[in-house]
């Protein structure tokens, strides 16, 4: 899960890395004029709080010197759209004056059997179109060397103050990382300001949600996204299930991730288009667990027609299908619902459905085009 | 031959009193599997079915010459679990468990490697050799013995496609779940290398997914000379970017990871890239062709 860009400096700063003064501010009437007399002098950074990538190029940053000025960014920030969604808060901040813009990121890579160190002379908004970064393979966290990531450093940044003053960071981001369960710290920019000094100009942070059992302030984190969703969609989340809303009309009901993918571009293929990822294998196969699933996608209007598909080894099918018949038999909502169940006890299948009148699709591609027929796209 | 496991290997089960384990321990051994021991700190003495559950790995080494271990344990205990196997000295290690920290992944490979353990998972339905043995909770009825060695980083779509090798009669050698994390026990590159030298496995097929960087090691292999035929199906081609599709690896972060790049790789590698699931069995059965035309 990623953390705002003020909650990874707050993390970032209780590292000790210095990262710039700045007031954050939400979306309420009064509470520019509370944060006020807290803000540093002008001129002053003002910059709106999402997750979503681009932020910069999309004005999601600017620059004020006035109270008028203050007032009328902060209300046009809170009203734009970045990525998906408008600003839950901004960051306002002393506008830093910049000698260099670097760029500096530690996170989990597979090529490297764990972290990897990245370091790029040329830091900012443009940093993936530039020469990609140099790479320091760490491995395992207790692998990083002082001297290894100073020769690769060699090769790239000639000022060696600064140099030795980003090796040492990175030592630091590298331990802060493993004892919090980081998967990603990235700053960028990471800036020299006109005195020489080191400051963290921005901050993506990236937590492993699934360390939540031995850190507190993931669990929080996690508690607090299922708080931001609405509740048919908190109810899915809280049996574990995983949901990336999509845009066609297909709500699709599956289980493991590659599979759940698979029908995806299968029904593309057939020419239709899928409404959503839903695996809901994390959680229980069973009434509990599936309910919740369905009240969400029946209670969706983009929704046409419901496509149950389900393979599962661990997971039994007359399980699954036990909790379809009772789901169905509680169900409100007429979408139509088609079935592919397959995997372990599957041929116990056909005398569970046959109790409810429904029909359990043999092959994966007879089911998905059904539901394409259903959802009104042409074959 | 096979990778990894066949009929020999002797296998205990850590967690093996739990619900997942007690199932395991019956389906497995249904299959053929040598399941010659429990482990269940605290329960030492009890039995499941009928196997002896012992109170550590070193325990049920010493009585029963068990080699490998399968992990039934909660996420929070595998790690513990999981080291106890592999500086035991067992020579594989399958943990399955998702919701693992990437970072106890991190140390259980680095384990793995300085014990010489073969560590498959986490994230994944465990590894299966058909005809001889299986580690994991996959379908039984989906395997038939054969020649493709199959890598998949998702379970659910290991099943569906060798259940349709098996129909079009193409058996398998093994199959491997090398799992949906960005850090894993086997890589696919270590899986391949592991089929190169399997003389039973004739081609491969490589089940893959946008995000991550794995599948530029599968078409590294391809592109080598004396290779063995690879096939794939990469999914993911519908799905947008920035967003997580289950797996913690399955996220395109830039062009690299996407579907449209991967497909472009492993292609000009010369592998046999399927353009969809109902066009994997073509493109496994390509690949099997041009080995036996290399033969011939």
């Amino acid at each position: 899960m990623m953390m705002l860009e003020y909650e990874g400096k707050r993390f970032l700063a209780s590292a000790g890395i210095p990262v710039p003064e700045g007031v954050v501010i939400g979306n309420g009437e009064r509470s520019l004029e509370e944060a006020r007399p807290r803000m540093p002098a002008f001129p002053l950074a003002v910059k709106a709080q999402v997750r979503s990538g681009g932020r910069g190029k999309q004005g999601g940053v600017q620059q004020v010197k006035t109270d008028d000025a203050l007032a009328a960014t902060v209300a046009r920030l809170f009203d734009t759209r970045f990525g998906e969604a408008k600003p839950a808060a901004l960051l306002v901040e002393s506008w830093l004056p910049i000698a260099r813009e670097t760029y500096l990121s530690v996170a989990v890579d597979g090529r490297a059997d764990g972290y990897v160190v990245m370091y790029s002379p040329r830091g900012g908004v443009d940093i993936e179109d530039g020469p990609p970064p140099a790479r320091y393979p760490v491995g395992t966290p207790w692998n990083f060397r002082i001297h290894e990531l100073r020769k690769v450093l060699e090769g790239v940044e000639a000022d060696y103050q600064w140099r030795e003053k980003v090796v040492a960071l990175a030592q630091r981001l590298v331990r802060t990382a493993s004892a919090h369960d980081c998967t990603t710290i990235e700053i960028n920019p990471l800036v020299k300001l006109t005195d020489g000094a080191l400051m963290a100009a921005d901050a993506k942070v990236v937590r492993d949600e699934w360390a939540g059992f031995r850190n507190q302030e993931i669990r929080q984190y996690r508690e607090a996204e299922k708080q931001r969703a609405d509740p048919l969609l908190r109810d899915c989340l809280n049996m574990q299930h995983m949901y990336v809303r999509l845009d066609g009309n297909i709500g699709l009901i599956s289980g493991g991730a590659g599979m759940t993918m698979a029908v995806m571009d299968m029904i593309a293929d057939y020419g239709g288009h899928p409404a959503c990822f839903l695996d809901c294998s994390p959680g229980p196969t069973s009434t509990r667990g599936y309910r919740p699933a369905f009240a969400m996608l029946d209670a969706d209007p983009q929704v046409k027609v419901i496509l149950v598909s389900v393979f599962g080894g661990g997971t039994q099918m007359q399980r699954v299908a036990k909790s379809m018949k009772e789901v169905m038999a509680e169900r409100k909502s007429s979408k139509p619902v088609i079935f592919r169940l397959d995997g372990t006890n599957v041929d116990q299948v056909p005398g569970i459905f046959v109790q409810f009148g429904a029909h359990n699709h043999a092959r994966l591609e007879d089911a998905v085009a059904e539901a394409v027929r259903l959802s009104g796209a042409r074959l | 031959m096979s990778i990894l496991l066949d009929r020999s290997n002797r296998v205990l089960v850590q967690g093996v009193t739990g619900q997942m384990g007690t199932f395991f321990v019956e389906d497995a051994r249904k299959y053929g599997t040598q399941v010659v021991a429990g482990v269940s700190p605290g329960r030492e003495g009890a039995s499941v079915g009928d196997v002896p559950v012992f109170g550590s790995v070193r325990a049920a080494r010493e009585a029963t010459g068990a080699d490998t271990a399968i992990v039934f344990v909660p996420p929070a205990a595998v790690l513990g679990a999981a080291l106890e196997a592999i500086e035991g000295g067992c020579r594989l290690v399958v943990a399955t468990a998702d919701e693992l920290p990437v970072l106890d992944t991190i140390e259980l490979r680095a384990a793995a490697r300085a014990n010489g353990t073969a560590l498959v998972g986490p994230n994944s339905p465990g590894i299966i050799s058909p005809g001889k043995a299986k580690l994991g909770f996959m379908p039984s009825f989906c395997y038939t013995q054969g020649n493709v060695g199959v890598i998949s980083r998702s379970g659910s779509l290991s099943y569906e496609c060798c259940k349709r090798l098996t129909l079009a009669g193409m058996g398998q050698s093994t199959v491997i779940g090398i799992g949906g994390d960005p850090v894993k026990g086997t890589t696919a590159a270590e899986a391949l290398e592991l089929f190169h030298a399997d003389m039973e496995t004739t081609a491969v097929l490589y089940l893959g997914e946008i995000g991550g960087s794995e599948e530029l090691f599968v078409a590294e292999y391809a592109a080598r000379s004396g290779a063995k035929p690879v096939a794939a199906l990469i999914v993911g081609q519908t799905a947008p970017p920035g967003k997580k599709m289950g797996h913690a690896a399955a996220l395109i972060g830039s062009k690299a990871e996407g579907h449209q790049a991967k497909v472009a790789l492993l292609r000009d590698a010369g592998v046999r890239v399927a353009s969809g699931l109902a066009q994997m069995v073509d493109a496994t059965r390509a690949a099997l062709a041009t080995r036996e035309c290399a033969a011939a």
